[in-house]
């Protein structure tokens, strides 16, 4: 009977009431080994991507329930919106479509006499681009990242790359798409970098997200670049990502100090970067992309003895391989457009922009 | 009753989760407390042997997926903050309600500091004073929970 008693309390030396499983130690350092291995995983390898896809193909309906308050208010919003503001509205649209009108009407004649001109001077014709309005359903939850997410997915042909514009100009670039959803990156955030030319002279430079206060920086132009206040910012084209000459920013601050020899210049973008509801994504397709890299592999197999000293340092622009393993900036400089000899002479920034 | 309990959790997790996925912008968004660490810390008080680190990191596997960054960030948050309130449950649901509180207030810092770290390994800024404002906020969310009535496990040890 002792020892039937005594084996019965040997049975229950971790007393039911103070069972939990493992120790709690035991679980953090499972947890935790469990975590960094997949953040390991994640920011170096592209396994995740296939399983986020699907994951956020399963909270959709979640998304489109907890947004559902604010559609609501949003259009109960719009039903009960005033005579008055209606009418301000009309007018200011009316305006502005005349406004546009006339600017189209000369576009017409300017595409006409582009395509005149560069076929006599035997150039590639410019991209043609495909276009998906899209609506943004939230901005990023996350305070260190300028992300917005928008409601064209795959399912509604947008790639990966494309390029988000508004009515003002650039807004940013889609860097992750999911069935019915894209998440676009802000030209704001750090980790975007976008090819520019200055409208003024034409010089070439690559802007940087600011990441905090909504702006954008040049670096790596040097003390005495040719930059002024109130400089306009319009994409080069020159990446076959972004189409060309549409706006991006204005230079609101340059200077100049002693201990650099680069100038610290700032500018604000001009699209409405934080306060739209409605983007444009803009894509350029990817055959003409694939054709061009093909034509200028060829160029550079054949000996072209007579280039400039500057095509030692435009090496790194011609090599397809390295530009696509940037998942985050598919800025490849390379366009259909090119001319064949004459290398992108953007030789201060471009380097850079690689790394 | 025990089936019960598990339900209100799933429910109560589930209900974070929808407040996360709310189209928070602005300031709004500055002051947004993190509705998920929040009741995992009164589950864990209140319920211990129901939802314990595991919960919280796949709560929080969920949280970096609606985030969009990196798979593992708030997962690996929730895991060592949780840890904290784990092995002082026994202790904490002895506490006072202003004792219950400061320690809270303290996790939920701990908590976003070790986002602001693992952040900063990705090379992002730390963008100012006001990224703290989240534990305030969610302190105060706790608090008048608690003045209106829910039990955060103080007086469980009775009954």
């Amino acid at each position: 009977m002792m020892r039937g008693i005594h084996q019965n309390f040997d049975q229950q030396q971790a007393p039911a009431f103070f069972a939990r499983g493992p120790s709690p130690l035991a679980r953090l350092t499972f947890f935790t080994a469990l975590s960094l291995a997949l953040m390991a995983t994640d920011s170096r390898l592209q396994y995740l991507a296939n399983v986020r896809e699907n994951l956020m193909t399963l909270l959709h309906p979640l998304q489109v329930i907890a947004n559902a308050p604010l559609q609501l208010y949003q259009n109960t919003d719009e039903y009960f919106s005033t005579h008055h503001y209606l009418l301000a509205e009309n007018t200011r649209l009316k305006k502005q479509a005349l406004m546009q009108g006339i600017a189209l009407q000369r576009l017409n004649l300017l595409n006409l006499e582009n395509a005149n001109l560069r076929s006599m001077l035997d150039a590639k014709q410019s991209l043609t681009e495909t276009s998906t309005l899209a609506e943004i359903i939230h901005v990023g939850r996350d305070s260190f990242t300028k992300k917005i997410i928008v409601n064209r997915g795959k399912n509604h042909h947008v790639v990966t790359g494309a390029a988000a514009v508004d009515a003002k100009g650039v807004v940013g670039q889609v860097t992750r798409t999911y069935p019915a959803s894209s998440e676009v990156t802000l030209i704001t955030d750090k980790s975007l970098a976008i090819p520019v030319q200055i409208e003024r002279n034409g010089l070439r430079a690559i802007a940087f997200g600011h990441g905090r206060d909504n702006m954008l920086d040049l670096p790596y132009l040097p003390a005495n670049v040719d930059i002024k206040r109130g400089d306009k910012l319009v994409t080069s084209g020159i990446d076959g990502v972004y189409p060309a000459g549409l706006a991006v920013a204005t230079v609101i601050e340059v200077k100049t100090t002693q201990d650099s020899p680069f100038a610290h210049i700032i500018c604000a973008p001009t699209g409405g970067v934080e306060n739209d509801r409605q983007v444009l994504l803009v894509s350029i397709p990817k055959i003409e992309l694939a054709t061009a890299i093909e034509a200028l592999n060829s160029e550079k197999a054949m000996p072209t003895t007579t280039a400039e000293p500057a095509t030692t340092n435009n090496a790194v622009h011609v090599n397809p391989s390295t530009q696509t393993t940037q998942a985050q900036k598919p800025a490849k400089p390379l366009s259909a457009e090119k001319p064949a000899q004459k290398p992108l002479a953007n030789v201060e920034s471009r380097p850079h922009a690689q790394q | 009753m025990r089936n019960n309990k598990l339900r209100s959790i799933y429910f109560s997790l589930f209900a974070a989760f929808i407040c996360i996925l709310f189209p928070w912008s602005g300031i709004a968004l500055t002051l947004r407390p993190d509705f998920m660490l929040l009741v995992l810390l009164f589950w864990l008080l209140r319920a211990p042997n129901q939802c314990s680190v595991g919960t919280a990191w796949f709560m929080g596997l969920w949280v970096d997926l609606a985030t969009g960054g990196i798979f593992g960030q708030y997962a690996l948050a929730y895991t060592i903050t949780t840890f904290f309130a784990v092995i002082y449950q026994r202790r904490l649901v002895l506490f006072s309600s202003t004792q219950q509180l400061v320690y809270v207030f303290s996790l939920l810092l701990l908590s976003q500091l070790i986002l602001l770290v693992l952040k900063a390994f990705a090379g992002h800024d730390f963008s100012g004073w006001s990224y703290f404002l989240p534990s305030v906020t969610g302190i105060l969310l706790w608090q008048i929970a608690v003045i209106l009535g829910l039990n955060t496990g103080r007086h469980s040890h009775g009954n």
